[in-house]
């Protein structure tokens, strides 16, 4: 496969990824359809924030976006049936099963554990032991700057950790089994070795004080915005949207089978970090996954970054002893 | 070993109609390519085909059931293709609400154990110092958002501490898994009997 140059690399050298806007699949059907699956994403975006904005204080409240939330991923799922980007990422019941799992895992046993060692328990620790009063002046800022600065200080913090676990190798254990899926589905964000998912939703936002409807409304923001990344449907994303936004489109590159592929495209819901810092790829592509598509299962998802921690340590030690052992250049031929 | 009535859990059983004609090798040739897909062994001896996948592919047409039994057998005038399916899936999908209903008791059990310490400790640091009340941006008074509740008068009418860990979402996702069981046993053998009838019906494309 030839590839296709984007900056200083090549792009879809290893496995099929169509890279710029030009070639991209669009929607097809009727005018109807067209204008639903155009027009999709702004307008939810549009009115979570017009009803954070609004929605009285009794209302305002955490237990409302949770309702909120979950007839939100029933309606995705619906889309997805409905509109889907690929055949190959139809939804199985298996799957389907296989992904509440983990959904449930991080609403269960990570919530708990998050609450003695998350980044709220570390914040706090870090505000008692200095005067962070100065952040204070935060709270008189316009609702949506708040909003979209706690979005994207939060992303930020995200960018960089995924980064990092895309580029030293015991963060990269912890990551790896997420980039075993091989088709994307509105849930798929969740699946993964629960080490990564507590490492990811790390974040520096609890250190400034923002009022409490700026974080419901920066919640309302991730909701309509950073869940499209793992969605099996086929939208005609805005222009602007795509440029400011991440999208499905710029996260299957991510999780293509092509190496380069997978080394851009890290933030969560502002691409514009991406395209800051030098590793936004636009396009798109359907093969994803690891050592040529194979499904990783529960199991070994808990299990990789320590197996493989293990090993790659164990080789380690085998390297220097055996350098320290055999001064002189290793045989051709390795020993069976 | 035979677990009649137990093993319903995670195997499914039937048959399907097959056309009386049809030798059992071009039965089993139709649902070849239905079958054959990586990581899966074959083995068809005389009117029984027996295959085990291992980590199927998300796609595979038969990715739920990764054991399973196929028998062409004579009844009357006609003739059936019996199936013997076994499902990990089905399985672990049973037994998930109990893992789940184990994290909602975790909970119930932290909350009690750390409620029993460290109740004074907690009311004594709340009580210091009045918070500071918050007020909107002009922007946002003009646009006419509701302005934030004052946080000293809400702590007057807050309910008793219920602890830092709730049970609900425990509760909560046994609920969905014991509903995703019976929506898979009911879906995947009513998929399954769908694709076999359908590869049967078309002869293979010849290759």
């Amino acid at each position: 496969m030839a590839g296709v140059q984007v900056g200083k690399r090549i792009i879809g050298a290893d496995a099929p990824v169509i890279v710029g806007w030009d070639n991209i699949g669009k929607v097809e059907g009727g005018p109807v359809k067209q204008f639903v699956f155009t027009y999709f994403q702004p307008a939810m975006l549009f009115a979570a924030i017009l009803f954070w904005y609004y929605a009285p204080n009794w209302l305002a409240v955490a237990s409302t976006a949770i309702a909120i939330r979950l007839g939100w991923m029933i309606l995705l799922l619906v889309l997805e049936w409905v509109n889907p980007r690929y055949e190959s990422w139809q939804l199985t019941w298996k799957e389907f099963a296989t992904d509440a799992f983990y959904v449930g895992l991080g609403m269960t046993f990570l919530g708990m554990v998050d609450a003695y060692i998350g980044d709220g328990v570390m914040i706090k620790a870090v505000q008692g032991a200095f005067d962070w009063d100065k952040f204070s002046w935060f709270t008189g800022l316009p609702l949506l700057l708040q909003a979209v600065l706690i979005s994207m200080i939060f992303d930020f913090g995200q960018y960089w950790m995924h980064r990092a676990m895309h580029n030293w190798h015991p963060l990269w254990l912890t990551h790896a089994p997420h980039h075993y899926i091989t088709q994307l589905n509105i849930n798929k964000g969740a699946v993964g070795n629960p080490i990564e998912l507590f490492l990811i939703g790390l974040g520096i936002g609890g250190l400034f004080d923002f009022l409490p409807r700026a974080f419901l409304l920066a919640g309302a923001i991730g909701m309509t915005v950073s869940v499209y990344q793992h969605i099996n449907v086929r939208f005609n994303t805005p222009r602007w949207w795509r440029f400011i936004f991440n999208t499905v489109e710029h996260h299957s590159v991510h999780h293509s089978q092509d190496y380069e592929a997978t080394r851009s495209n890290y933030s969560g819901t502002w691409i514009i970090w991406d395209r800051i810092f030098g590793t936004c790829v636009d396009g798109e592509a359907e093969v994803l996954g690891m050592e040529g598509g194979r499904r990783m299962h529960i199991g070994e998802t808990m299990i990789f970054p320590f197996r493989e921690g293990w090993r790659s340590t164990k080789a380690a030690l085998g390297k220097r002893r055996g350098a320290s052992q055999q001064p002189h250049p290793a045989q051709l031929e390795p020993a069976e | 070993m035979r677990l009649p009535l137990i093993d319903h859990i995670w195997r499914v059983r039937g048959d399907v109609p097959i056309d009386p004609a049809l030798a059992p090798e071009e039965a089993f040739a139709r649902l070849d390519p239905l079958l054959r897909t990586p990581g899966t062994t074959l083995v068809a001896e005389g009117n029984t085909l027996t295959y085990s996948k291992h980590n199927p592919a998300a796609q595979d047409k038969f990715a739920t059931f990764t054991r399973g039994n196929l028998r062409i057998e004579r009844v009357g005038g006609g003739a059936v293709l019996r199936f013997d399916l076994f499902s990990h899936a089905l399985l672990l999908c049973f037994l998930a609400p109990l893992l789940f209903l184990g994290f909602a008791q975790m909970a119930v059990a932290i909350n009690a154990w750390e409620g029993s310490g460290a109740e004074v400790s907690d009311k004594a640091k709340d009580k210091d110092k009045p918070k500071p009340v918050k007020v909107l941006n002009p922007v946002d008074q003009f646009l006419g958002a509701p302005a934030p509740e004052d946080p000293n008068k809400k702590k007057k009418d807050e309910k008793k501490d219920e602890g830092r860990h709730s049970p609900d979402e425990g509760y909560f996702m046994a609920a969905v898994f014991a509903l995703i069981y019976l929506v898979g046993r009911w879906l995947e053998p009513w998929l399954v009997r769908r694709r076999l009838r359908a590869a049967l019906a078309n002869p293979p494309a010849a290759t």
